[in-house]
C-alpha cells in the first residue's frame, strides 16, 4: 500500500547547477516547484530526464494526498499552495485531477525517453505526461490493420489453402516459413 | 579383451537405465523454505494486498480505537521502504503479540513514571526494581526499548529496558502523563530535581477512558556545557536558552543548512522515509484482531480452569 507505483531511487538526485553553480537543495525543490506547476499546467513535459523522473514522485505525491484528503485538508491545501505557483491550477488539481485518477491502480504519469541529439551535447532528454491528456500520443499505436479488405481477403485465401492441404499450422511457435515453404513445394 | 568391452557395455546400460529412474528431490531442502521462494513475497507489492483478500471479514467491521497506534508505537516497523521485510515484519508481530499474553505490558508514553522488575541472579531475591520517568521510547518491532531515568545518589543513572526482552518481569506505570517533547535526554543537562523519583513511589490511579494527562513543566537548564546543542532542538518542555548562549551560537541557528526549511514541504522525502497512513490502518487492524482473539482464549481458558478446579474441590468433598 505504501508502495510506489513507479520505480523510485533510494536517494533523491542532486540537481547540480539547477540555477548556476552553487545552487543547493534549496534552488532543487524551486526548480522541482517550477516544473511540477508546467506539468499541472500544461499535462506534459520536456526536459532532462534526472529532472523528468524526480518530478514524475512529486506530481504524483501531490496528487495521491489530494485524492486521499480532499480540498478541506488543512494541510494537504498548504503542500498544493507550496508546490503549484499559479494558483489557478489547485481548482484544476482538485476538480479535474483527482476525479480522473480517483479509480487507477497504476500510476498517473508516464515517462518516454527522448532520442539523444548527434551532434549536440549528449543529455538524455524526457518525456512526462499526465495520463489521460489531451495531446496526441507519444508512442504511435499501431492501427488493426486485420479488417482492410486486402488483409481480410488474404487471411481468407490462406485459410482455404490450409483446408485443402490438411496443415494445421501452430502459429504461435513462428510457423509461419513452413507455411510458405508448404505453399512453395 | 572380453573382461573390459564388458565393463563398458554395463557402464553403458546402467547410464541408458538412469534416464527412467524417478528423479528424486535433494533432501536438505526438505524442511525448508528457500530463500529466494521467500524472497520473492518480500518485495511483491501483491503480497501486501493479498491479506485483505484472504481475510474472512473485511477491514471495516472491526472499529479500530483512534489512540491504538500511538498507544502501541511497537508494532510499526521500520519505516525505511527499501530496507523493509515484510514476512519479517510479520513473523515479529506475531512473536510479539506471543510475548504480550505472557507480560502485560501498559500503556505509557514519554514522561511516565514507570517502574520495571529484571530477572537478575546476581541481585538479592534474584530480582532487581528500577523507577524512573521515561525519556525515550524508540525501535521497530521486536527491537522496541524504553529509557528510565532517575537520580540515586546524587548521580543521573539512566537503564535502557529493550521492552521484549524474555528477563522482564514486571512493568508498572507509577504515573501515567506526557510530556511536551518527544524525548527527553535534557534532563541530563538540567538540575537533578527534575529528575530525581523515589523508590517507593506509590501509583496514581487513572480513571479509565479519561485524556491522558499532559504535564506542561518548564525545565530551568544548567549553564552550558551541554552533551548536544539543545538550543538548535526547538526544545518545548524548556525555559528559553538565550541568556546560556553567545551571539554566534544565536546566528549559526538560524543558518539555512541548520535550519533546513526546504525540508518542511518535500513530499517525496516523507514518502521515503515514513509509512503510509493506510498501511498504518492495516498493521493496526491485524494487531487488533489478533490481540482480540488471544484476549478471549486467555479467559476461555481461565474458565476451564475454574470448572476443574471446582470440579477438584467436589470430589475431595464427596
Amino acid at each position: 500500500m505504501n508502495m510506489f507505483r513507479f520505480p523510485v531511487r533510494n536517494t533523491p538526485r542532486k540537481f547540480k547547477k539547477s540555477f548556476g553553480v552553487g545552487s543547493g537543495p534549496a534552488e532543487r525543490i524551486k526548480k522541482l516547484q517550477m516544473l511540477v506547476t508546467a506539468l499541472i499546467r500544461n499535462e506534459r513535459l520536456e526536459a532532462k530526464e534526472s529532472y523528468c523522473l524526480e518530478t514524475r514522485g512529486y506530481v504524483e505525491q501531490l496528487i495521491q494526498i489530494a485524492i486521499r484528503n480532499g480540498d478541506r485538508h488543512a494541510e494537504t491545501m498548504e503542500k498544493a499552495d507550496f508546490w503549484l505557483l499559479e494558483k489557478d491550477l489547485v481548482h484544476k488539481l482538485f476538480k479535474v485531477l483527482v476525479p480522473r485518477y480517483q479509480n487507477y491502480s497504476t500510476a498517473c504519469t508516464d515517462f518516454h525517453f527522448l532520442p539523444k541529439k548527434v551532434p549536440g551535447s549528449g543529455v538524455q532528454m524526457g518525456i512526462l505526461e499526465l495520463k489521460g491528456n489531451p495531446w496526441p500520443p507519444v508512442v504511435p499505436r499501431q492501427r488493426d490493420q486485420g479488417h482492410l479488405l486486402t488483409n481480410v481477403l488474404l487471411s481468407s485465401a490462406k485459410a482455404e489453402y490450409r483446408m485443402e492441404k490438411k496443415i494445421t499450422p501452430d502459429l504461435r511457435n513462428g510457423d509461419h516459413d513452413k507455411l510458405e515453404q508448404a505453399a512453395n513445394t | 579383451m572380453a573382461a573390459p568391452c564388458r565393463k563398458i557395455i554395463n557402464q553403458f546400460v546402467k547410464r541408458s537405465l538412469k534416464c527412467f529412474e524417478p528423479r528424486v528431490i535433494p533432501c536438505r531442502w526438505s524442511n525448508t523454505v528457500r530463500n529466494h521462494t521467500v524472497e520473492k513475497h518480500r518485495h511483491s507489492p501483491l503480497s501486501s494486498t493479498r491479506e485483505l483478500v484472504n481475510q474472512q471479514d473485511s477491514p471495516s467491521d472491526v472499529m479500530v480505537p483512534r489512540e491504538f497506534r500511538f498507544v502501541h508505537p511497537d508494532f510499526l516497523p521500520y519505516p525505511v521502504w527499501n530496507r523493509r521485510d515484510r514476512v519479517r515484519e510479520k513473523l515479529e508481530r506475531e512473536d510479539m503479540l506471543k510475548r504480550r499474553a505472557v507480560i502485560d505490558i501498559p500503556e505509557f508514553y514519554v514522561g511516565s513514571i514507570m517502574a520495571v522488575t529484571l530477572a537478575d541472579k546476581n541481585a538479592p531475591g534474584k530480582q532487581n526494581r528500577f523507577v524512573g520517568i521515561c525519556i525515550d521510547r524508540a525501535g521497530h518491532g521486536l527491537y522496541h526499548y524504553f529509557v528510565l531515568r532517575n537520580a540515586i545518589d546524587g548521580q543521573g543513572v539512566e537503564i535502557k529496558y529493550d521492552m521484549y526482552n524474555p528477563l522482564l518481569l514486571k512493568i508498572e506505570v507509577l504515573k501515567l502523563e506526557k510530556r511536551l517533547d518527544p524525548q527527553l535526554y535534557y534532563l541530563r543537562d538540567a538540575p537533578l530535581e527534575y529528575s530525581t523519583f523515589r523508590l517507593d513511589m506509590e501509583p496514581v490511579s487513572v480513571l479509565k477512558g479519561a485524556q491522558v494527562p499532559l504535564n506542561a513543566i518548564k525545565v530551568k537548564m544548567n549553564p552550558r556545557p551541554w552533551c548536544r546543542r539543545w538550543e538548535r532542538h526547538n526544545l518545548k518542555g524548556v525555559l528559553p536558552l538565550d541568556d546560556y548562549i553567545t551571539e554566534k551560537m544565536k546566528k549559526q541557528k538560524q543558518h539555512p543548512q541548520i535550519e533546513k526549511p526546504w525540508e518542511k514541504h518535500d513530499l517525496m522525502l516523507k514518502a521515503r522515509t515514513s509509512i503510509d497512513d493506510r498501511e498504518v490502518d492495516q498493521i493496526m487492524t491485524e494487531v487488533y484482531k489478533r490481540k482480540e482473539k488471544i484476549q478471549k482464549e486467555k479467559f476461555q481458558k481461565r474458565g476451564q480452569e475454574g470448572k476443574r478446579e471446582v470440579k477438584k474441590a467436589q470430589e475431595v468433598k464427596k
